[in-house]
């Protein structure tokens, strides 16, 4: 066994124990959150990106007659059909512009599912929990408890738990 | 590692319950069989098997540590025991105790793995003391004499019952071997049986619910032929233009008009090689455009031939997958006979039950749907049905009543029938109801005749029932009877004698999966409604339209049917622009349930096979649409509920009346105007076209500008409305190409667009366009305003 082999053997085994360890946890793991950003009529929102099972193009809509403003329709996802909604008629926002709804953000859990529109996504990012400033009356017109809080760049970021638990959200009328 | 444990007992568990289920279904009707009194060779079969069940399910429990249920097995084996070897007469007390030990195993079952609660316990105890005691009672006794009482203190008629059993036990009890019917036993027949295999109903459903799937490609396939017929058809427009300028081509390539010009023009020789070049390339375009249709056509048969080999195998595999999941009426019906036993214990009367056609098939999903009607609707035979043996004793009718359960098929469909031979619906007691319920006005009330009355049943709030028992008298139970029903695509009737009895009938599709469906159009969009439920559809003439009491009405077969627009009951805008007054109008006669109603659409596209999907989660209940489906083209189409759309036709105003709508369209003075919209984002098309709907303009809808200069051509519009980014063409090169047009120059184009820059707009301006609208600054009003300037 020559003085390289070893050498080699030793440099293999540093690696492996560092490539073992568990990566550090903690205080920085739990201040962070995923968030996914997007646009509606020009207004900056985010949604925890827990809460995004994907981003889908819009191609057809079809409207759905006897159904509340907010549902724009139902859409064709790969067999299967996904309700779409519009957050800003559903958070009851007076209309700001015209916007290019061409987005579809599918947002999950376990047993609610519908999709939103945005115009456009920007980014799906990390922030510090820290950034998030309890909203103030003044900064957006959204009710609180949709709320996770508001950046102090103004980016909306909301509750996408909330969103999915909602019971208003949901349809259900009878003749 | 304990997680690991953990994981793996639940696993272990889940196996066990469904087992569990099994052993206790065998016990069950093993049970209730041998009561009925059988006859000795089968009576011995039966204890042998309910043995042998209870031996199983011990062995089961044992082995995932559910200690309860083991010793509750361990008692009851014993019992069976003593039973086996003739040293205990089956008594009803005896089945009356067995009874309640299985009721406690199917309610402790389920829970199996988690904590049971104190009540269960100690009923557990009680129950388990009382089987030793039967078991060992038996003993010093040596099968003679009374039959033990182990529970409740039995009457008479149980107690002679008891004895009967009893002496059949003995009788036979000499020519009982030690395991006589091992062989041939039904177990025996389950175990051997190799070419089956368990798989679980969510496996298969989900395999299922994949196959379905296949149907949308089966559609999407017939849908790409016919698009490829479309493009086919383009060459012979091709076709006819070339033989038009072929000999135009052919002139100019003939050598005399070129020496001519050569010698009037310099450098007219350059242009005339030039000219040559581009004639030859012609020529050579059209033999690529012919050798491409010809393989275009070969292309054509080959995705005509891969679409039906396609269908057929999808055909084939719907067909054997609806198969594998048709299950026989056995598996539903096995759960009534203890029903009626408990029931008619409870209530003291005397009820036989008889069930023929068990073993017809149906899917799977549909009798799992049926349980709770079918259950509902036996209580109601128990509860309301059948008189208790005095009052049967009185009317001269045998004391035991009869509950005849038939399933047969008919038509392609499925007819279950629940009769009793008890009292029949009061019907006076069902118009109290209705007078108590006040939907109706009393004169309408007492002028109902009896089939009228009837059907009444099935509405929610109406019941005969003096007294609200735990079984029923809430009036709510044959409306969810009948609401289950529909949804699964059935009807429900009821007949009824007096003194003679009730009989339900049910009839059902054997499948859930895909239906036929009617596509019909209302402006540009599209509804399926389900064929069962369209009796007809009809073109009337407008003047067939006769107005009666301020509705619309029409004459089907001699008889008037009220008239009202689809539209209408679906809230939708009622288009007038595109029906003439002077055209047949198209109709389709829906009815569910006695009730007929016409619906003006229109257009009727056709029928169709349609899978039906749910709306998703955040949908549950949409008024009038049932749930969605994908055409062949990929896009969605809401699903029509015609039982809705009937009661929101009777419910709302929806009876239109043909002059108000005259006079709505009177109002607009003259023609509306039309506007051309060129939009590629779908959801501000739709908003456009809604302001510009709502304010009166038709409106036309274009992806984008190459797509709107086509639809410009080919119609007459007086204002058009364009995005500036867009794929294909943009704003800006779809105005210049308007301008360009000298049939256009007139034309009103406005641009709203996301660009705001002054630049943009100047382009905007140059190019032609009359108004410069921009997206971030855009309200209906600002729009609107503008419009009204230019046209």
């Amino acid at each position: 066994m020559s003085e390289d082999d070893n050498e080699r053997q030793r440099i293999l085994k540093a690696r492996a124990v560092a490539l073992a360890r568990e990566p550090e946890q903690g205080a920085a793991e739990e201040s962070r959150i995923g968030i996914v950003e997007f646009l509606i009529a020009d207004e900056r929102y985010a949604i925890e990106s827990a809460y995004i099972g994907e981003v889908y193009p819009l191609k057809h809509l079809t409207p759905l007659p006897c159904t509340p403003a907010y549902v724009l329709g139902v859409i064709n996802m790969r067999g299967k059909i996904l309700s779409v909604i519009d957050l800003r008629t559903f958070f009851d926002l007076p209309d700001r512009g015209l916007s290019d709804l061409n987005k579809v953000i599918v947002l999950h859990d376990g047993a609610m599912e519908f999709g939103v529109l945005a115009d456009a996504v920007i980014a799906a990012r990390w922030i510090p929990r820290s950034v998030l400033l309890p909203s103030l009356p003044t900064l957006t017109e959204i009710r609180a408890e949709y709320l996770m809080g508001v950046t102090e760049e103004r980016l909306i970021v909301l509750d996408g738990g909330k969103l999915l638990s909602d019971r208003g959200i949901i349809v259900h009328e009878e003749v | 590692m304990s997680d690991k444990d953990d994981e793996f007992l639940k696993r272990l568990l889940v196996t066990f319950k469904v087992e569990a289920d099994e052993h206790l279904k065998g016990l069950c009707s093993g049970l209730l069989e041998l009561e009925q009194g059988a006859v000795p060779q089968r009576r011995a079969e039966l204890v042998e098997i309910i043995f042998r069940e209870a031996h199983s399910l011990k062995g089961a429990a044992r082995a995932v540590n559910q200690v309860g249920i083991e010793s509750l097995c361990q008692a009851l084996e014993g019992v069976l025991a003593t039973v086996k070897r003739n040293e205990l007469p089956t008594s009803a007390g005896l089945f009356d105790l067995l009874q309640e030990v299985l009721d406690l195993l199917a309610k402790i079952l389920p829970k199996a793995g988690t904590e049971r609660t104190q009540e269960d316990k100690a009923l557990q105890r009680q129950l388990i003391s009382r089987l030793e005691e039967a078991g060992k009672g038996k003993n010093g006794e040596t099968g003679k004499g009374g039959t033990r009482e182990t529970s409740k203190g039995g009457n008479g008629e149980t107690v002679k019952r008891g004895n009967a059993a009893d002496e059949e036990c003995i009788s036979d009890s000499t020519e009982l071997p030690d395991f006589p019917v091992q062989k041939d036993s039904p177990i025996q027949k389950v175990c051997s049986m190799p070419d089956s295999v368990r798989v679980s109903t969510a496996r298969l459903t989900s395999v299922l619910l994949q196959s379905e799937e296949m149907l949308s490609a089966k559609l999407a396939s017939s849908q790409r032929v016919l698009d490829m017929r479309n493009v086919s058809a383009t060459f012979g427009a091709w076709k006819k233009q070339w033989a038009r300028i072929r000999p135009l081509v052919q002139e100019l390539k003939s050598p005399g008009p070129r020496d001519k010009v050569r010698g009037e023009e310099p450098g007219a020789g350059r242009r005339q090689r030039s000219l040559a070049r581009v004639l030859d390339f012609l020529d050579w375009n059209s033999d690529v455009i012919t050798s491409l249709e010809a393989r275009f056509a070969v292309e054509v048969k080959s995705a005509e031939r891969d679409g039906r080999a396609l269908g057929g195998m999808i055909n084939n595999l719907l067909d054997d997958m609806k198969k594998v999941l048709m299950f026989p009426f056995s598996s539903l019906l096995e759960i009534l006979p203890k029903i009626v036993r408990d029931l008619s214990r409870e209530n003291g009367k005397k009820i036989d039950l008889t069930i023929s056609g068990e073993e017809i098939e149906i899917d799977r999903r549909i009798l799992e749907e049926m349980k709770d009607p079918l259950v509902h609707l036996v209580r109601n035979c128990i509860d309301h049905g059948i008189e208790n043996p005095a009052e049967r004793k009185a009317k001269g009718k045998p004391l035991r009543g009869t509950i005849r359960i038939a399933v047969l098929p008919r038509d392609g469909k499925v007819e279950l029938t629940i009769a009793d031979d008890g009292g029949g619906i009061p019907l006076e007691g069902v118009r109290s109801a209705l007078l108590k319920l006040d939907t109706l006005p009393a004169d309408k009330v007492a002028e109902l005749g009896d089939q009228d009355l009837l059907a009444f049943v099935f509405q929610s709030g109406i019941t005969t029932s003096p007294i609200i028992t735990e079984i029923s008298g809430r009036g709510l139970g044959l409306a969810i009877v009948r609401e289950k029903v529909e949804k699964l695509g059935g009807t429900v009737t009821v007949e009824s004698a007096p003194e003679a009895g009730t009989t339900f009938r049910i009839a059902l599709p054997l499948t859930v999966a895909t239906f036929r469906g009617i596509l019909v159009r209302l402006g540009e969009r599209l509804f399926v409604l389900p064929a069962m439920y369209v009796a007809r559809v009809v073109r009337v003439a407008p003047d067939d339209i006769k107005s009666v009491e301020n509705r619309e009405t029409i004459s089907l077969d001699g008889k008037a049917v009220s008239l009202t627009r689809l539209a209408r009951v679906l809230e939708l805008p009622v288009s007038n622009g595109e029906t003439n007054f002077s055209d047949l109008l198209p109709v389709v006669l829906l009815a569910a349930s006695d009730t007929r109603i016409a619906f003006q659409v229109d257009e009727v596209l056709g029928e169709l096979e349609v899978l039906l999907k749910g709306l998703g989660p955040q949908l549950s209940r949409v008024r009038n649409v049932a749930g969605a489906t994908v055409l062949g083209n990929g896009r969605v189409a809401p699903i029509l509920n015609v039982t809705d759309l009937l009661n929101s036709a009777i419910k709302g105003a929806a009876f239109s009346s043909r002059r108000g709508v005259a006079a709505e369209a009177g109002e607009r003075a003259g023609r509306p105007h039309s506007v051309l919209v060129v939009e590629d984002s779908i959801t501000t098309r739709i908003l456009l076209k809604n302001i510009l709907e709502s304010s009166g303009y038709t409106v036309v809808t274009a992806v984008d500008g190459l797509d709107g200069f086509t639809i410009l051509k080919s119609g007459t519009f007086d204002i058009v409305v364009s995005d500036v980014d867009m794929p294909r063409m943009n704003g800006f090169e779809l105005t210049a190409k308007i301008r360009a047009d000298r049939e256009y120059v007139d034309l009103p184009v406005v641009l709203v667009t996301a660009l705001a820059s002054r630049e943009d707009r100047e382009r905007g301006i140059d190019a032609g366009a009359n108004a410069y609208i921009v997206k971030s600054s855009f309200d209906q009003s600002n729009l609107l305003e503008v419009m009204k300037k230019l046209v």
